[in-house]
C-alpha cells in the first residue's frame, strides 16, 4: 500500500510526536509498504491563526500522486488529522489541548488569556466534532486521550500503544546517585515541581534534567527557582543529549522522575520500564498512570512538592525496593505487548 | 449552566438602563451565575447584594477573568458616559449585545471624534455602512453644516455596534425589522422587562390620585429632554389651546437647551402654567406620578428603542400621549393615545380637549396600560434571554468563520485573478462552512 | 552579515509524495550546507498535486494561510522559497531561489507532455498562476534562480529581474577523472524531455562505431520501449547499453571513464549533468535549445553545441570519437571553466542570507 502519515509540526522543534511519526513511517516500511511522512507546519498563535491552519490542511489533496492512488492516510496531530481523505485513519496523539482540558490551566492555558479565546476554542471544538468522524477508524495514543475525546467531543476511539524509539537498546545498569528527568523543559512537564519537591527532600536526592526548553526563558525560570532554593549543586542541566547518552542516563539512574500534568502518553515512563527503573509520577499526570502501578513499578504522588518529596525520599532511601520496582516495571512492559507490528496491523485493517 | 458576564450601567448611574438592570438582574442571578462588570467609580450597595461586582478598565480588560464566564452580555445605548467602556469590550470579545437604542450616531461621534480625537474612524464607519454619501455627510457634520438629528436619522450606525456579535437583542419588533438581515448574526426582539408594582401598593397609590379628579389637570414630562422630546410642540399646543388654564405642565428632567425652553415659555405666555423642575431622582418619580393625570411621552425622531418611562406610566396606570413611531407604534392601540409626527400640535390639542371632555376614558386607558405589563414580566424576559444566549453560543464558531472568510477574501484580492475568483472563494467558503457550521452563503466572501 | 550570527532558516518547497528528484536533492543540499555554516535550517515541504487544475488554486491558498514568521516567539530569520507554490508562503524576510515556476502554465503551456491545457478550466488557472506570480514574487526581499535560463524565463513571463545563483552538484568533491574508454555517457531519467530518442537517431547516423551508455530510470514505460525499438531499427542496438538506475559511486565511475558526456535535453532548467561532466574533466555534447547546459558548455572549447538534429549530433559524436586528444583537452578546459565559475555553496549562502 501507498501510505502517507500526515502530521503537524512546529519547525525546529523535535519532540515525541515527531519521533513517533518517523517511527510509524519506518514501521510501515518495515511491513513492506511504501510510506511517507507529510508534515504541515503549524503556528497556534495569535489565536486566529488556528482556523487559518485548519483551512490550509483542508485544502491539501493526498488522494493520489502522479495518477497513482494513495491508499491510506494516517492522521496524527491537529490540524493535520483534518486533511480530507476517503481512506483516512486517525491515530490521535492529542487534540489542541488548550481548547480542551488545558483551557484554564494556570500556566499552559493560552487561549483563555485573550478576548478571542472563547470563540476560537469553540470553533476548534466544532471542527474536531464535525471532521474527526470523517475517518474510517479512530485510534488514540492512550486511554487518557480517548477519555478526553469522548468527554469533550463525544467521539469513541480505541487506545493503541506504541513502543519508544530503539526499545531494544535500553538496558539496566547499577543504580547511581541521581534521579533522571528527561523531557522538553516546559510548563506542562513540571520540572519546576520536581525542583520544589527537591527542596523538601530529607535525603540527598539529586536530579539530572535532559532536554531543551521550548523557549529559553522556561529553562531560565527553572534555573532561577533552583538557585533561590539553593539547590543548584544537586541539579544538573544536561540539555539535549544523544540517544545513546539518554539510554545510559536511564541505565544508571536510581529512578526516573516524571510528573507532567495530564500527559497524553509519556514515552519516558516506558523507557524507564525498559531500563528496569522505577518511575515516580503524580496522580494527575495522565498517561504514565496507565503504566505505573503504585508501589509495584513506581510511586504515584500527589502533585504537591511535599508529596513528591516524600516519594523521592522513599525511593532514594530504599535501594532494594527501588530495584525491585524497576524489575517489576520491566515485566509489566513485556506483558503489555506494545509493538509496532501491532500498531501497523490496527492502522491498516 | 451559564456563567454570565454582564456589562451595563448600574445604579447610581443616571441611566434608564441601570434601572432596567435592577429589574432583570435579581431574576437572572437566581437562574444562573452572574458577574457584573463595571467601569463606574461607584456602584450602589444594593447591586452588590445581587451579584459579584468586578471593576475593569476598558483600556485593558482582564480577559483571563472574563473568560471564566461562559458568555458576555453587553448593554449598548446612546450615552458614551455609560456605554463607551462597554462598547470597547464588546468590540474585542464577541458576546450578546442588547441594543437599548438603535440610533447610535451620536454615541459614535462623541466616542470617536470628541473623546478619541479620531475623526478617521468616524468617517470610515460612515463610509463603510453608507458609502461615499455617508462620509461626505460626516465631514459636513464635523464642519457644522448638518444637524445632529439629521445625521442620527439618516446614519444611525446601528450595524457598527453589532458587527462580530454572537447575537443581538432588541426590545422592539420595529428595531428587529430595521436590522433585518444586515445584523449577520442571530437577532431577536424581547418585550422590555418591567416588574410592575404590587397590586396593593398600586391601589394605595391610585387612591391618592383618584382623590383629585378635577382641574387643573397635571401634565407631566420626564427624562433626558433633548429636541426629540418635542417640548416645542407641546408648548405651542398648550399655548394655542383656549382651555389651557385647565392644565398645569410639570417638566422633570435635564433639558437639552434650558435657556431656549425658558424663553419659549416666556414668549408663549405660559410662565404660570409650566414649571421646570430639573432632574428628579428615581426615588421621587413615583411621588410625582401619583398626582399626574396625563403623561406626555413624545419622541420624534425616535431613537429606536423601548421606553422605560412609558412602562412606568403603565405601571401607575397614568394615561400617556406618545408619538406614533418606532417602538411606541407597536404599543397596544387601546392603552395609549397616539400623536402623528406631522400633526403634532393639532393632535396634542385634540387629545387635551378629549381629556377635558371625558377624563374617565383616559383613566380607563391607563388601567388597560397597566394590565398590558404582563407581557413585560422580567422572569419571561430572563428566560427568553437565556434561551437566546444559549442558542447564540452554540453558533459561536460563525464568528471566527467570518473572520477567516474575510481574511481569506482580503488576501485573495491581492493576488488572485478574477477569473479564478468564483471557484476559490466558493471552495474556501464551503470548507469553512464544513469546519465551523454556519451558513455557507453568509460567509461574507 | 556577521559570519558568526546563527540564523534560523526555513526552506520552503513542495513535494509530490513518493517522488524524489532534483528538487529534493537540492533542498537537502541547501539544508546541509546551511547547517555546516552554523545555522539552523529545516525543510518545509508542502504536498503538491497539480491536477485537476483547481487543486493548484487550493494549494496556492493553502500556502498563503501558513504562518512561518516565528516559532514559539522566536523569529524565523529567513524563508527560502524554492518551488511553486511554496514560494507564495508569506514571510517578512523571504528570499526566492527559483528552481522553476509552474512550467505548464508558461513555457510548457500546450506542450504534448503537459496536461493543464487539456482541462476546461486550464486557461483560467493559467491566468491565475500568472497573476499570482506577478503579484507575489516581487514581494520577496531577494529573487534568485538556479540558472540564467530560469531567470530569462522569469523575466519574460513576469517581468521580474532575478539573479542566477549556481550551485554545485551533489558530492562535487567526489568526482574524478580516468583515461577515456570507448563510450559516451548519457546519465538522465529516460524521459522525452531529456531526448534519449534524439541521441539514438543520431547514433544510427554516425560514421564511427560510437557507443553510448545510458543510465537512469524510466519514468514512462512507453517512452522507454520506444527508445529500445528505435535502437533496434536504427541498427545500433549493439552499440547501446541501458544501465538503469545506478548508484552514485557507479555514476561517478562512468563519468570518469567515459570519452565524453551526452546531454541534449530540451530547455533544461539547470542541468547537473553538464557540471558533473565538467567536474569529471570530460567534454560535453549538448544542443542549441538545451537551456541550462548552454551556460556552461563553450562550443569547440569545452564541448560541442549542436543543432538539435540527428545529423548534427552524429557529427559531434564522430568528432569526439575520432579525436581523443581534442576530447581530452576539451575535458580539461571544461574542468578549468568549472573552477573559474566559482560554483560554491558559500556563494549561494552569501547571496541568500544577505
Amino acid at each position: 500500500m501507498k501510505i502517507v502519515v500526515a502530521t503537524s509540526s512546529v519547525p525546529f522543534i523535535r519532540g515525541g510526536a515527531e519521533i513517533l511519526a518517523d517511527n510509524l513511517r519506518d514501521a510501515l516500511s518495515a511491513a513492506g509498504h511504501e510510506a511517507e511522512l507529510v508534515s504541515i507546519p503549524f503556528k497556534h498563535y495569535p489565536p486566529e491563526r488556528i482556523p487559518e491552519h485548519i483551512l490550509a490542511c483542508r485544502l491539501v489533496d493526498l488522494t493520489e500522486t502522479c495518477g497513482v492512488r494513495i491508499d491510506r492516510v494516517i492522521g496524527l496531530k491537529f490540524p493535520a488529522y483534518l486533511i480530507p481523505h476517503p481512506n483516512k485513519v486517525i491515530w490521535l496523539l492529542h487534540q489542541h489541548r488548550t481548547a480542551y482540558e488545558l483551557w484554564s490551566h494556570p500556566r499552559a492555558g493560552d487561549l483563555i488569556q485573550g478576548p478571542d479565546g472563547p470563540v476560537i476554542r469553540d470553533a476548534i471544538r466544532q471542527a474536531d466534532r464535525e471532521l474527526i468522524p470523517e475517518a474510517k477508524a479512530i485510534y488514540t495514543l492512550s486511554e487518557n486521550v480517548s477519555g478526553r475525546l469522548r468527554r469533550y467531543s463525544g467521539i469513541d476511539s480505541k487506545p493503541l500503544y506504541n513502543p519508544p524509539a530503539h526499545e531494544r537498546l535500553f538496558y539496566c545498569g547499577p543504580a547511581g546517585d541521581y534521579l533522571f528527568f528527561p523531557s522538553r523543559i516546559t510548563g506542562v512537564k513540571r520540572q519546576w515541581l520536581a525542583i520544589r519537591a527537591l527542596a523538601q527532600c530529607r535525603e540527598r536526592v539529586r536530579i539530572r534534567f535532559a532536554g531543551d526548553p521550548d523557549n529559553p526563558m522556561q529553562q531560565e525560570e527553572c534555573v532561577n527557582i533552583a538557585r533561590e532554593l539553593k539547590l543548584s549543586d544537586r541539579i544538573a542541566w544536561l540539555g539535549m543529549v544523544s540517544e545513546e547518552q539518554k539510554r545510559d542516563l536511564y541505565a544508571k539512574c536510581r529512578g526516573v522522575i516524571f510528573p507532567p500534568v495530564d500527559e497524553d502518553y509519556g514515552y519516558v515512563t516506558l523507557e524507564a520500564m525498559l531500563s528496569s527503573k522505577p518511575v515516580i509520577t503524580c496522580a494527575d499526570s495522565g498517561g504514565p498512570l496507565e503504566f505505573v502501578m503504585d508501589h509495584q513499578t513506581g510511586l504515584v504522588a500527589h502533585p504537591t512538592p511535599e508529596s513528591l518529596a516524600q516519594a523521592m525520599d522513599a525511593l532514594w532511601a530504599d535501594r532494594r525496593s527501588a530495584a525491585a520496582m524497576g524489575e517489576a516495571g520491566r515485566a509489566r512492559y513485556r506483558d503489555l505487548n506494545i509493538s509496532w507490528p501491532n500498531v501497523v496491523e490496527k492502522l491498516l485493517c | 449552566m451559564l456563567k454570565i458576564n454582564w456589562f451595563s450601567p448600574l445604579p447610581p448611574a443616571q441611566s434608564g438602563i441601570a434601572h432596567f438592570a435592577m429589574q432583570v438582574l435579581p431574576v437572572l442571578a437566581r437562574r444562573q451565575e452572574v458577574v457584573l462588570w463595571t467601569d463606574q467609580h461607584q456602584v450602589a450597595p444594593e447591586v452588590q447584594r445581587i451579584a459579584r461586582v468586578t471593576r475593569y478598565s476598558p483600556a485593558a480588560p482582564p480577559w483571563r477573568e472574563i473568560n471564566d464566564g461562559t458568555i458576555s452580555v453587553y448593554h449598548l445605548g446612546n450615552h458614551p458616559d455609560f456605554h463607551a467602556g462597554i462598547w470597547q469590550v464588546s468590540v474585542r470579545q464577541p458576546g450578546i449585545i442588547v441594543l437599548h437604542d438603535l440610533c447610535l450616531h451620536d454615541f459614535f461621534f462623541r466616542v470617536w471624534v470628541h473623546s478619541g480625537k479620531d475623526r478617521a474612524s468616524y468617517l470610515a464607519a460612515l463610509e463603510r455602512w453608507y458609502g461615499g454619501e455617508g462620509r461626505q455627510a460626516g465631514e459636513a457634520f464635523c464642519a457644522g453644516g448638518i444637524s445632529a438629528e439629521a445625521m442620527a436619522q439618516r446614519f444611525p450606525l446601528t450595524r457598527q455596534s453589532i458587527q462580530g456579535a454572537l447575537g443581538v437583542i432588541t426590545h422592539s419588533r420595529g428595531a428587529l425589522e430595521e436590522l433585518g438581515e444586515s445584523s449577520g448574526c442571530p437577532a431577536t426582539a424581547l418585550d422590555f422587562p418591567y416588574a410592575d408594582t404590587a397590586e396593593s401598593r398600586y391601589r394605595e397609590w391610585t387612591a391618592g390620585r383618584n382623590a383629585s379628579p378635577h382641574p387643573p389637570y397635571r401634565l407631566v414630562i420626564f427624562g433626558h429632554l433633548g429636541r426629540n422630546r418635542r417640548l416645542g410642540a407641546v408648548l405651542e399646543a398648550l399655548a394655542g389651546l383656549d382651555e389651557r388654564e385647565q392644565f398645569r405642565l410639570d417638566i422633570y428632567g435635564q433639558l437639552w437647551d434650558e435657556s431656549h425652553i425658558r424663553m419659549e415659555i416666556e414668549r408663549l405666555g405660559l410662565s404660570l402654567l409650566v414649571n421646570l423642575h430639573g432632574f428628579v431622582p428615581d426615588s421621587q418619580v413615583e411621588e410625582k406620578l401619583s398626582t399626574a393625570h396625563l403623561a406626555i411621552n413624545l419622541r420624534y425622531p425616535s431613537m429606536g428603542e423601548a421606553s422605560l418611562s412609558q412602562l412606568q406610566f403603565c405601571d401607575y396606570a397614568v394615561p400617556t400621549l406618545v408619538t406614533r413611531t418606532g417602538w411606541y407604534a407597536s404599543l397596544p392601540e387601546d392603552t395609549t393615545a397616539f400623536v402623528r409626527p406631522e400633526h403634532e400640535v393639532e393632535d396634542i390639542q385634540a387629545h387635551l380637549r378629549a381629556f377635558l371632555a371625558d377624563p374617565g376614558s383616559f383613566y380607563a386607558m391607563g388601567e388597560r396600560g397597566r394590565r398590558s405589563l404582563i407581557n413585560h414580566d422580567p422572569g419571561r424576559y430572563v428566560d427568553a434571554m437565556l434561551q437566546f444566549a444559549s442558542e447564540a453560543l452554540r453558533l459561536s464558531p460563525r464568528v471566527p468563520a467570518l473572520t477567516l472568510a474575510r481574511s481569506v477574501g482580503a488576501d485573495l484580492t491581492a493576488w488572485l485573478h478574477p477569473a479564478a475568483g468564483p471557484y476559490l472563494l466558493e471552495r474556501a467558503s464551503k470548507e469553512i462552512f464544513t469546519m465551523f457550521g454556519g451558513e455557507a452563503g453568509k460567509t461574507g466572501l | 552579515m556577521p559570519k558568526n550570527h546563527a540564523l534560523r532558516i526555513l526552506i520552503a518547497t513542495v513535494r509530490v509524495p513518493f517522488v524524489n528528484g532534483g528538487a529534493e536533492i537540492l533542498a537537502e543540499g541547501l539544508r546541509r550546507v546551511l547547517i555546516e555554516a552554523g545555522h539552523r535550517a529545516e525543510i518545509v515541504a508542502i504536498p503538491f498535486k497539480w491536477y485537476p487544475p483547481e487543486r493548484i488554486l487550493d494549494q496556492m491558498l493553502a500556502c498563503r494561510l501558513l504562518d512561518l514568521s516565528e516559532t514559539f516567539e522566536v523569529p524565523v530569520d529567513r524563508l527560502i522559497g524554492l518551488k511553486f507554490p511554496a514560494y507564495m508562503i508569506p514571510h517578512q524576510r523571504k528570499v526566492i531561489w527559483m528552481l522553476h515556476q509552474h512550467r505548464q502554465a508558461y513555457d510548457l503551456w500546450q506542450h504534448p507532455l503537459s496536461d493543464l491545457h487539456t482541462y476546461a478550466n486550464g486557461s483560467e488557472v493559467r491566468a491565475a498562476i500568472h497573476r499570482a506570480d506577478t503579484e507575489l514574487i516581487p514581494q520577496a526581499q531577494g529573487i534568485f534562480t538556479i540558472s540564467r535560463n530560469v531567470a530569462l524565463r522569469m523575466k519574460s513571463h513576469c517581468g521580474v529581474n532575478a539573479i542566477p545563483l549556481y550551485h554545485p552538484p551533489q558530492d562535487a568533491a567526489l568526482f574524478y577523472t580516468r583515461p577515456a574508454e570507448n563510450f559516451l555517457y548519457f546519465p538522465s531519467r529516460i524521459n522525452p524531455l531529456k531526448r534519449q530518442e534524439l541521441v539514438l537517431q543520431a547514433l544510427a547516423q554516425t560514421r564511427a562505431p560510437v557507443r553510448v551508455y545510458f543510465s537512469g530510470s524510466a519514468t514512462e514505460a512507453a517512452f522507454e520501449r520506444k527508445c529500445i525499438t528505435l535502437a533496434q531499427k536504427g541498427g545500433c542496438a549493439d552499440r547501446v547499453q541501458w544501465l538503469g538506475s545506478v548508484s552514485e559511486e557507479q555514476k561517478r565511475d562512468l563519468y570518469a571513464r567515459s570519452l565524453g558526456v551526452l546531454f541534449p535535453p530540451v530547455d533544461e532548467d539547470y542541468g547537473y549533468v553538464t557540471l558533473e561532466g565538467m567536474l569529471a574533466q570530460k567534454p560535453v555534447i549538448t544542443c542549441t535549445d538545451s537551456g541550462g547546459p548552454l551556460e556552461f558548455v563553450v562550443d569547440q572549447r569545452t564541448g560541442v553545441i549542436a543543432e538539435p538534429k540527428p545529423e548534427a549530433l552524429a557529427a559531434a559524436m564522430d568528432r569526439l570519437w575520432g579525436d581523443r586528444e581534442r576530447a581530452r583537452q576539451w575535458g580539461e578546459a571544461g574542468r578549468q571553466r568549472y573552477d573559474d565559475l566559482h560554483i560554491h555553496w558559500d556563494n549561494v549562502l552569501e547571496k541568500l542570507l544577505q
